[in-house]
């Protein structure tokens, strides 16, 4: 793809430089030449540092920190200033490719809100401190002569991967406490315990291209999947091959994913199971397909789910269900998937394993669902999370089994629900450490809060969640000087605490960037290639960003598990509740960055707010038109926004995005829109424990208030214009599919 | 030699008229959008913010329809060339340019259903707003995906906005680009008026003075520079990475290289749904492409062999001659 | 018919007593006047203070939008443009055609012609970007070899509507000579040395006559095709561009019309109001007040006439969006200003059709001040409508004109009032040697002989101030 090559050949000017993130570290602030308004001093160039050359921008590879996809990236740096970033070509994850969110990295890094000082709770409020002063409380309360040991101190992460999780386990086991809670809001816990009971692999590797039909009940692929970047490629390949795949989405409520989807069908919440079986029973039919290994009991509980009650169920009419059947027959090997919306639900398991069961009765598993093996490295290993360690640590918390926490990554005072009550809780822990960037809510929250370096600023090494063809390590080194002297790396704070408590092993290490050095001196000689020295290669790879470690090749062996569904009532007269997450905001991490803010919703184009999500017939019923401001409220409690109506959402759901609804957060976050999270029942999945994100059950009143919902967008439709204009894939295919066109 | 000046001016004009264009092009910078492969992400958009200083305007303005996006991605929840009866329609304003009507029975309907006459009808008391709201598809839901296309400017070669500008400070470059010149714009707003795609944006405010509060504007791009309020803005394919590219090819006394470069929407694309290159280089990706759809520069009417073919320009009846190639949407129905 | 004898002036009339009359007219203002003067500068001041304001922050100020990137402005700039139609056209018109019964009332009309011009020339400067920079329009010779765009219809504009406003200018001064002589000789103080010098030695012999005829009737003959292009270079403003309801072959023609359409009731109004406030009954007659409506009356149905081909072309046209942007003037959100300028521009004008109505002066002025508005609102259907609705469906939306717009178009009409308030003081805004000319034929006409008899100046000289009037017929 074009626009690669510029970055190797900019490559080539700094080749020469080994060690170039190391005069980035040390580069000091009057480089940066700009005039800003007469407030900095302009130094002239008489010797400048040995790698700035005044006018030329050079690219420095690092990654993405702003999903755990952990995309390679190149960073634009001029006049020691990072400015651009931009894809790594060499990253097997996202090849040269980025995502919106990727793009808007820098203005994490030059948010105008970023903490910029220890902070300390005295006397109920947060001061800023000294770092000695912050130390010494630190030292005060988790040092040796504290006495703290065991579970009764906590990790409370985000995705952690690479040397950092390394250090945090280090860390824990120091401290002698197995208590290391990961959480993300957004991710696919469900389904990976699915794979790894049903197919032994957790995330096995899901060939798009391969597939002539993906169906899809609510993955997010190209959008919150776990690897965006990844899978959008993908999806480009599954488009053009020699015959172009079908994707059909079936989902509540319309995804960037369903944006693209030949066939989207509205799903009634929580019965995608049910369909998926119901497909598979038409599969079955007359026993065309024999399926090997398929047992009694599964097979009689699929015969069970015939058209009639499936449609009853789902919702889905008959000729819908017939037809889908129909493609997947016709179109093999095809891939079967499940999202979040397919997880949500208190039988979310069972769910995603009756769809997983149509992916082995399809045949599916070694052609298009293929295992993804395992590093030699499995300590660096991504540690994904769900939202089962937010319960845990509400629960010990609410029993007052933890001193100290230290947070880093996650914000669960922002993304727990109400109904858990975590913010009162919390105050049961004495000492709560936040690790973060930006003054979010459980910074604010916390006792004692440590600014750290941005992604932008700080060393560390990263393995994606999803390691797709290779497994490979993405090293993240600094892009430019750190803006704040008053921050501290995160490794290198890491590296303290355990020097703390485990003086002897790591006194060696002068910093974490020389504990990386040496960790990558470590590295076998497999790892290493054609390296003459330790310097060479460590030049090397901080040139290319990424280190192919080797990947150790897996089996799946595919096995049936119990799968039983609740009894499904019919239409209650409530309405379901999907708090929708979109590639953008995502989590509501985002939310700090005016360029996300004003990135409109791929689907509604909303800008800068909440919305309410609902269908025409909805609407109608409700009295309501797009603007109007309605009242959705829970159990739990009620969100206020207003509402924007189309058809890309199932009649009995109302879809509010998450991310928005910030209590802190900066500038651009704080008191804009609603959160949906706030007002989720606290109902798990059974299997799992997972928090079930779709299980909450709303009213929805009209407020009486209405203004024009402010979106980018005119007309809903094209008028008679010719501006998109569509062909059928009979037509590609004759033209283009078989071909290869440039 | 101001008069010789104007003079050769004049006869460029002229000649422009009567053999349709200017012609002594160094490149002819064009672009191809597969909308087969977009799935409408904003990535190419904000990579766009990032590259050429577009402010952030903040949710006011936004409501105003003064944000300035210069690539934006539209998103339609129709598509008239699925439903049999919107075929002909769908090809309206290329039909009457060329001179033969669609049929009087189809003609109103696709600009009608989400128009006024059954805002009038049917729902009246509504704002503009949902006049002209939803109602994609026929049927209860959204039967397809929506239909992303990403706008940015469409570099015409016949260009509606350039005529108009009263100053000169919006003309045709020999890199068969439509340059704006910042310094030389009054602000007049006749060319965006005259666009017929809306891609050209207005400094209707000093954005920079609250776009990027300390250190924010650390990021901005020194290669181009912050607009100031009452000059007209628009995409310019990334002027500056042209400008460094041929400047280097010049150095090293080469030709640019396809591919050795491209705008920043174009390498972020995640599904490489844009591709971006010189058309005067005959071996350069977008040629290729536009040779394959058959379709030509300088023409109202494609007279395509294959009429299968997918390549089409938006508006393109309207003969503004735009520099982007769209690749029609393909659905499996 | 019983006014069908009616006569257009008294012709006894005593032309002493014309100069008495109309010279009173520029004799110690009364009250009112100041109070006129007072509102006028109020309104004016709005516009500044908004303007002030929109020069500092922006256009955004003016709730401007894409795609709605004219507003108000270009809309009343067209407005005042159009106004300044009448004034000198009509009079230039009439003046070749010998009608006689202009005379009385065609100086302010020609006043109303310039300082409307004046007022339009504001509008093009307030609505750009970087004003600061309009000069660059003007083909200047710099060393940088840079010149304006010729092919653009803005630049166009810019050059007749300076060349109207000189000539019109022109033409109005230069009917003032003979005039401002009688006042040179008739007042003291300021007055008289401003008189004098504008009056350039004016000593009413023959051969001044003659040259000042054969001036006259020539400036006469180039302004009419003059201000006719002029019009027609503004609607290109329009009809060159693509956007549909824009580009309309019936523009030229039709902006003329709609030009003379709102300068005839503009005449209306300010006879009406000359007419009341300086007594002039009896130059002003009702008769010729009949006169003016009825030529209202028929410019109005040729407004109307071509409003319907425009329709009509747009709806039978094969022009999708062009059509969408007709209906959506009927039915969308600008309906009910459409619908409004419908009924002031095509209906309420067969109030003119009617004696009674006609002849009956607060009716008329509620009428020709109706009129007027609703020719504004059409040029305000021209600009809003189709900038809401045109190619792209991305861009369609609809913004309210913010109070800045609302005050500078409000303040505008204050600005022409402040110059006519102080035209009417300064200069006579009655052409009394043309009226006595019209006197002098009608009188003829009337009784050769009597007209013999009275034709003698010595006779004038007993009657007059006693001093010998330089009328010189």
């Amino acid at each position: 793809m074009s626009g690669n090559d510029i970055n190797r050949r900019d490559f080539l000017k700094i080749l020469g430089w080994s060690g170039v993130g190391v005069a980035v570290a040390g580069c000091d602030r009057p480089t940066t030449v700009t005039l800003e308004e007469g407030k900095e001093e302009v130094v002239a160039y008489l010797q400048p540092e040995e790698y700035v050359i005044p006018g030329v921008g050079v690219w420095f590879a690092s990654t993405c920190q702003q999903c755990p996809a952990g995309c390679g990236v190149h960073g634009r740096v001029r006049e020691g200033r990072v400015l651009k970033m931009e894809g790594n070509p060499d990253s097997p994850i996202n090849k040269g490719k980025l995502c919106q969110m990727g793009q808007a990295g820098v203005q994490g890094h030059y948010n105008p809100d970023r903490l910029k000082k220890p902070m300390l709770r005295k006397g109920g409020a947060l001061a800023e401190v000294s770092w000695e002063e912050a130390l010494a409380a630190l030292e005060q309360k988790v040092g040796p002569a504290s006495g703290l040991a065991g579970d009764r101190f906590a990790w409370f992460t985000g995705t952690v991967s690479g040397h950092q999780s390394v250090l945090l386990s280090a860390h824990l086991a120091a401290m002698g406490s197995k208590n290391h809670f990961i959480h993300e809001t957004i991710n696919n816990a469900v389904a990976r315990t699915v794979n790894q009971d049903m197919l032994g692999e957790a995330m096995p590797r899901y060939d798009l291209p391969a597939a002539k039909m993906v169906l899809s009940f609510g993955a997010d692929l190209v959008g919150t999947g776990s690897s965006p970047v990844h899978f959008s490629g993908e999806y480009a390949k599954f488009r053009t091959g020699a015959t172009r795949g079908v994707l059909v989405q079936v989902e509540p409520k319309m995804t960037l994913t369903g944006g693209s989807a030949d066939l989207w069908v509205a799903i009634r919440p929580g019965t995608e199971g049910v369909l998926a079986l119901g497909i598979a029973n038409q599969l079955l039919l007359g026993d065309e397909l024999k399926v090997a290994g398929l047992p009694e009991n599964l097979r009689t509980l699929i015969t069970a789910y015939n058209l009639e009650k499936v449609a009853g169920i789902t919702g889905v009419t008959g000729d819908r269900i017939t037809r889908i059947a129909k493609l997947l027959k016709e179109r093999s090997p095809s891939l079967v998937l499940a999202g979040a919306s397919v997880e949500g639900h208190a039988h979310g398991y069972q769910s995603a394993a009756a769809i997983m069961v149509l992916n082995i009765v399809l045949g599916n598993v070694g052609k298009t669902i293929l295992p993804s093996g395992s590093s030699a490295f499995p300590q660096m290993e991504a540690k994904a999370g769900g939202t089962r360690d937010l319960l845990a640590l509400a629960d010990a918390a609410d029993k007052k089994a933890l001193d100290v926490v230290f947070f880093h990554g996650a914000n669960p005072v922002y993304t727990a629900p109400a109904a858990l009550g975590l913010t009162d809780k919390l105050k049961n822990i004495p000492f709560k450490v936040v690790f973060a960037v930006h003054p979010d809510e459980t910074a604010m929250n916390a006792d004692l809060v440590l600014p750290i370096l941005s992604a932008h600023e700080d060393w560390g090494t990263h393995m994606g969640v999803y390691q797709p063809e290779q497994k490979s390590i993405s090293i993240q080194q600094p892009l430019m000087e750190r803006l704040y002297p008053d921050t501290k790396g995160f490794g290198d704070l890491l590296l303290a605490l355990l020097k703390a408590r485990q003086v002897k092993e790591y006194e060696s290490f002068a910093d974490y960037y020389g504990y990386l050095k040496n960790a990558f001196a470590a590295l076998p000689a497999s790892v290493k290639g054609d390296s003459i020295s330790d310097e060479d290669f460590w030049g090397k790879s901080l040139q290319k960003g990424v280190l192919n470690i080797g990947t150790v090749a897996g089996t799946l062996n595919p096995k049936m598990v119990e799968i039983s569904f609740p009894e499904f009532k019919s239409d209650a007269p409530d309405y379901y509740l999907v708090p929708s997450a979109q590639l953008g905001l995502w989590d509501g991490r985002h939310a700090n960055l005016p360029w996300l803010q004003e990135a409109p919703d791929q689907i509604s184009k909303v800008v800068w707010n909440s919305w309410v999500e609902m269908h025409p017939a909805t609407a109608a019923k409700l009295g309501v038109k797009e603007g109007d401001f309605v009242k959705v409220s829970s159990a739990q409690g009620a969100v206020e926004a207003q509402v924007y109506v189309y058809k890309g959402i199932h009649p009995q759901v109302i879809a509010v995005p998450m991310g928005q609804g910030h209590e802190e957060y900066g500038r651009y976050a704080k008191g804009r829109g609603v959160n949906p999270l706030k007002i989720l029942a606290p109902v798990v999945d059974a299997k799992t424990g997972e928090l079930a994100l779709y299980g909450t059950r709303v009213t929805v009143a009209q407020s009486g208030r209405r203004e024009v919902l402010v979106k980018l967008m005119g007309s809903e439709t094209q008028l008679g214009r010719k501006m998109v204009s569509t062909v059928t894939a009979s037509v590609f295919n004759r033209t283009e599919g078989t071909k290869n066109v440039t | 030699m101001s008069l010789d000046n104007i003079l050769t001016n004049w006869s460029r004009y002229r000649k422009g008229a009567e053999e349709g264009g200017f012609h002594e092009y160094e490149h002819q910078w064009g672009m191809v959008v597969d909308l087969n492969k977009c799935i409408g992400c904003n990535a190419c958009s904000v990579a766009c913010y990032a590259e050429n200083n577009l402010p952030v305007v903040g949710e006011k303005r936004c409501g105003k329809n003064q944000a300035m996006n210069w690539l934006r991605i539209e998103r339609y929840w129709d598509e008239p060339d699925l439903e049999p009866y919107n075929a002909t329609p769908s090809a309206n304003i290329d039909a009457w340019i060329e001179g033969n009507p669609p049929a009087k029975k189809a003609e109103l309907r696709p600009s009608m259903p989400s128009s006024y006459l059954p805002g009038l009808l049917e729902e009246g008391g509504q704002s503009f707003e949902q006049r002209v709201g939803f109602n994609g598809t026929k049927g209860e839901f959204q039967d397809f995906g929506a239909s992303f296309l990403p706008m940015m400017c469409q570099q015409c070669h016949a260009a509606t906005c350039e005529p108009v500008c009263p100053v000169a400070a919006t003309y045709h470059t020999p890199d068969g680009l439509n340059a704006q010149v910042y310094n030389r714009c009054i602000g007049s707003r006749y060319c965006s008026n005259n666009c017929p795609y809306r891609l050209r944006y207005f400094n209707f405010w000093s954005y920079y003075e609250d776009a990027w509060p300390e250190p924010l504007h650390m990021q901005l791009n020194p290669d181009l520079s912050v607009r100031d309020k009452g000059v007209m803005e628009k995409c310019t394919f990334c002027i500056q990475r042209i400008r460094v590219a041929k400047d280097e090819a010049k150095m090293e006394n080469r030709k640019v290289i396809d591919g050795e470069f491209s705008t920043a929407c174009v390498q972020t694309c995640p599904t490489g749904a844009l591709v971006f290159g010189d058309m005067q280089n005959p071996d350069s990706q977008v040629s290729k492409l536009w040779s394959y759809h058959q379709v030509e520069r300088g023409k109202t009417k494609q007279n395509k062999e294959n009429k299968e073919l997918r390549g089409y320009r938006v508006l393109e009846g309207l003969n503004t001659d735009p520099s982007v190639l769209y690749l029609e949407r393909v659905r499996e129905v | 018919m019983k006014y069908v004898n009616e006569k257009d002036i008294n012709e006894e009339i005593k032309w002493a007593q014309i100069n008495t009359d109309i010279l009173q007219s520029l004799q110690n203002p009364r009250k009112a006047y100041w109070v006129a003067i007072a509102v006028c500068l109020a309104m004016l001041s709005c516009a500044v203070v908004a303007e002030v304001y929109q020069y500092q922050t922006g256009l955004g100020a003016a709730d401007l939008n894409r795609p709605h990137m004219w507003g108000l402005y270009i809309a009343t700039f067209i407005f005042w443009i159009g106004m300044s139609h009448s004034g000198t056209l009509l009079s230039a018109i009439l003046h070749i055609i010998h009608a006689d019964w202009r005379k009385p009332i065609y100086r302010f009309a020609e006043a109303m012609t310039t300082f409307s011009l004046m007022t339009a020339g504001f509008f093009p400067m307030i609505h750009l970007g970087r004003m600061w920079n309009l000069y660059w329009v003007i083909p200047y010779v710099s060393d940088r070899g840079i010149w304006p765009n010729f092919r653009s219809p803005l630049v166009w504009d810019a050059f007749a509507i300076t060349t109207y406003l000189t000539s019109s200018a022109l033409f109005l001064f230069i009917g003032m000579i003979p005039d401002l002589a009688i006042c040179r000789d008739n007042v003291t103080g300021w007055r008289k040395k401003l008189y004098t010098v504008l009056s350039l030695g004016w000593q009413g012999t023959d051969r001044q006559w003659r040259h000042f005829r054969k001036t006259y009737m020539l400036m006469a003959c180039f302004l009419i095709p003059l201000a006719v292009s002029v019009h027609s270079i503004v609607s290109s403003d329009f009809a060159m561009s693509i956007m549909p309801g824009w580009h309309v072959t019936s523009f030229p023609p039709y902006f003329v019309a709609g030009a003379l359409y709102s300068g005839c009731a503009a005449i209306i109004t300010l006879f009406i109001l000359l007419r009341y406030f300086f007594r002039l009954e009896e130059y002003m007659t009702v008769a010729l007040m009949e006169k003016t409506c009825k030529l209202t009356f028929a410019i109005a149905m040729v407004w109307t006439y071509l409003n319907l081909v425009e329709f009509g072309a747009t709806w039978y046209g094969h022009d999708p969006v062009a059509k969408e942007v007709l209906i959506s003037k009927f039915v969308g959100p600008f309906a009910p200003y459409f619908w409004a300028m419908m009924f002031f521009g095509s209906v309420l004008p067969f109030a003119l059709a009617f004696e009674k109505l006609r002849r009956h002066m607060p009716t008329m002025m509620v009428v020709s001040i109706l009129l007027n508005i609703g020719m504004w609102l059409e040029r305000w259907m021209i600009v809003g409508p189709t900038l809401s609705h045109a190619y792209a469906p991305e861009a369609w939306n609809f913004l309210w004109p913010s109070i800045v717009q609302w005050a500078i178009v409000f303040g505008s009409f204050g600005w022409f009032g402040l110059l006519f308030l102080i035209f009417v003081k300064v200069f006579p805004c009655v052409s009394m040697y043309e009226v006595k000319e019209m006197v002098f034929h009608r009188r003829r006409e009337a009784h050769a002989e009597v007209a013999e008899k009275f034709h003698r100046r010595a006779a004038d000289v007993q009657q007059a101030t006693g001093r010998p009037s330089v009328e010189g017929a």
